[in-house]
């Protein structure tokens, strides 16, 4: 019978708040291939596969259909797919690895505190330095959208990999979209939260991919997992009406 | 039509008759035929324009590292060109060709489809400008055997002498001619400007923001001067106790932006709501009767004016147009066009130049033409 393929995460507080979740369900992981392995398995579900990828490999096989839940953060989620509906189905928030994805300037710009304040200082940047003001990302679809939202459109993306915090002091961007826990990282390089400038408050997500191939099998394995994880609510019941018939 | 469409020999026949036929039209007008490459560097779309434009845009990377785009219309390179090279103006500028559009949300829509197109750039009489393209596409429709269509019009410039003539500061001004074309925005900066307080707490002198600045002299200036930011906040500390709308104004402006139907009984309500907050926007409301007297002379009858259409393009900066026909399934915008005079100076030129131009739709003239 085809496993049901569950992914989450390889390393880090993400992977050990995982577990800790599973154990505090009774269900027991078991690495299959040492414990560097990246497969394991769950004692009692010999028809669960775990996968163990990155963060954002999750968020992308989930949306490839290539597994059938994962384990990882909104923020990816919804960065992957915009639109989550009827490709995406979110079983259930797991009230850890709480982070921000937030709009962000430099504590020098004293006249900017809000969003329609950063709207005037794009429109003015375009005309005085006639090119666009730059804001530096990895959540390029989070940011298009909420600044879509805010009526800001004088504006560019740049793509940045990592240390996007880094992106204003080095002059490769005026703004930046990142995530913050604390806003300490933001305000050690110089930055602030705008006022109206949180599009994301995010945290780790148990979900299921709508394009996985959702055999019969599967599904029976999916629901006996779910209510050991969580007895007390019919997770397993309201991703099935979203499953395709 | 197919998201990715594929050309059968009949259509392809049926839409190289139609291109020659408009190209031939052109020709005759004195338009001159360009093409621009299909793969453009992706700064001057993504540069010159705004993120709305860049989602639309297909962009790739080259093996060294260059980022490009697939062109999205013909308009900005041809613009682009005519800066390059130095064009001596006026300049009138026709093309076909095919352009590329990511269609986020509505996989339905093609990725890909022709457009045929006319550019009149650095003509100094505007209102001949606007005229001779407005008549050009009228034309262009019926040269390939479309009876039935109608217009829609509108007038960038118009809402613009608008809030021009209201006693707002000018970052007001410019915030709210900004977001003229996005429906319910405008709509709630004027509620917010008769119902706030006005109350901006910023700093009101010189020393004062100074001060701040020099205990915040370890975050980036990001790209902005010291001088631009002390500008700004001053601007805004002074602006803040005019930042008032009589309530009677901001209503009547609202109601005016809602105004949309038959072209001369909306410019009739336009007049009768300026007289009433005592503006004057004279000049633009004879242009835009000057407008629909040349369409009448055309025999168009059926044209809708709305104040509030922009085009979500971003650049137009006047008149706007678009011309509906109708295919099997329904309406269908087979053309469209305006004035767009920042352009040429967002594109490099030295000094503005005054530019207006239309686009078809072929392949949807072709199907409400009856063609294939």
């Amino acid at each position: 019978m085809a496993a049901l393929l569950l992914a989450i995460p390889s390393k880090g507080r993400l992977k050990d708040n995982c577990n800790a979740w599973f154990e505090s369900a009774g269900v027991v992981m078991e690495q299959t291939v040492g414990a560097r392995g990246y497969r394991a398995s769950f004692a009692g579900f010999p028809d669960v596969e775990v996968m163990l990828l990155s963060a954002s490999e999750i968020a992308s096989s989930l949306l490839a259909g290539d597994i059938h839940l994962g384990i990882t953060g909104e923020d990816l989620l919804r960065e992957e797919a915009p639109e989550l509906e009827g490709r995406m189905h979110l079983i259930k928030p797991l009230g850890f690895g709480f982070a921000d994805v937030v709009v962000a300037v430099s504590q020098y710009w004293i006249d900017v505190s809000t969003m329609a304040d950063l709207d005037d200082v794009c429109a003015a940047y375009a005309s005085t330095h006639r090119r666009r003001l730059r804001v530096a990302t990895k959540y390029a679809q989070l940011t298009r959208s909420f600044f879509a939202q805010a009526r800001i459109s004088d504006y560019r993306i740049v793509p940045s990999a990592g240390a996007t915090e880094g992106a204003p002091a080095a002059g490769t961007a005026e703004v930046i979209v990142d995530i913050t826990t604390t806003g300490a990282t933001l305000r050690d390089n110089g930055l602030k939260i705008l006022d109206d400038g949180v599009i994301l408050k995010s945290q780790a997500q148990l979900a299921a991919s709508l394009s996985a191939d959702w055999t019969n099998g599967t599904r029976g394995t999916c629901e006996k997992l779910l209510g050991q994880l969580d007895p007390a609510n019919p997770l397993y019941a309201t991703l099935a009406a979203q499953l395709p018939a | 039509m197919a998201a990715f469409p594929y050309y059968g020999s009949a259509s392809i026949d049926a839409l190289n008759s139609q291109a020659s036929a408009l190209l031939a039209l052109f020709g005759e007008r004195g338009y001159v035929r360009e093409e621009s490459a299909v793969l453009q560097p992706a700064e001057i779309f993504v540069n010159r324009y705004g993120e709305e434009i860049r989602r639309r845009t297909f962009t790739l990377t080259d093996p060294a590292g260059h980022d490009l785009a697939l062109r999205p219309d013909l308009t900005i390179p041809i613009c682009r060109e005519a800066v390059l090279s130095n064009r001596k103006f006026p300049a009138r500028i026709c093309y076909n060709g095919l352009v590329f559009r990511h269609q986020p949300g509505e996989p339905h829509r093609p990725t890909q489809f022709f457009q045929a197109g006319v550019e009149l750039l650095g003509l100094e009489d505007r209102a001949a400008g606007d005229t001779e393209i407005l008549s050009l596409a009228v034309e262009a429709l019926r040269v390939c055997g479309l009876k039935d269509f109608s217009l829609r019009v509108g007038d960038l410039s118009l809402f613009g002498a608008l809030v021009d003539a209201l006693a707002l500061p000018a970052q007001w001004r410019s915030r709210l001619k900004r977001h003229f074309w996005r429906p319910g925005y405008v709509e709630s900066l004027l509620y917010w400007l008769s119902h706030g307080d006005g109350a901006v707490k910023l700093p009101g002198t010189r020393a004062e923001i100074e001060a701040l600045l020099d205990a915040r002299t370890d975050a980036p200036l990001a790209g902005r001067t010291r001088e631009e930011i002390i500008a700004r906040t001053l601007d805004r500390a002074a602006e803040a106790p005019s930042l008032r709308l009589e309530g009677k104004v901001a209503n009547a402006i609202a109601a005016l932006l809602d105004i949309s139907g038959p072209a001369q009984e909306a410019l009739a309500k336009i007049r009768a709501l300026l007289k009433t907050i005592e503006i004057d926007l004279d000049p633009q409301l004879a242009a835009m009767e000057a407008r629909l007297a040349t369409l009448k002379s055309l025999g168009v009858d059926t044209v809708q004016f709305t104040a509030h259409f922009g085009r979500n393009m971003e650049y137009y900066t006047g008149f706007v147009f678009e011309l509906w026909a109708r295919d099997k399934e329904g309406p269908v915008q087979v053309a469209g066009g305006g004035r767009y005079d920042s352009m040429m100076e967002m594109l490099g030129a030295k000094k503005p130049v005054s530019a207006v131009g239309c686009a078809i739709r072929t392949e949807r003239l072709l199907a409400a033409a009856g063609g294939v």
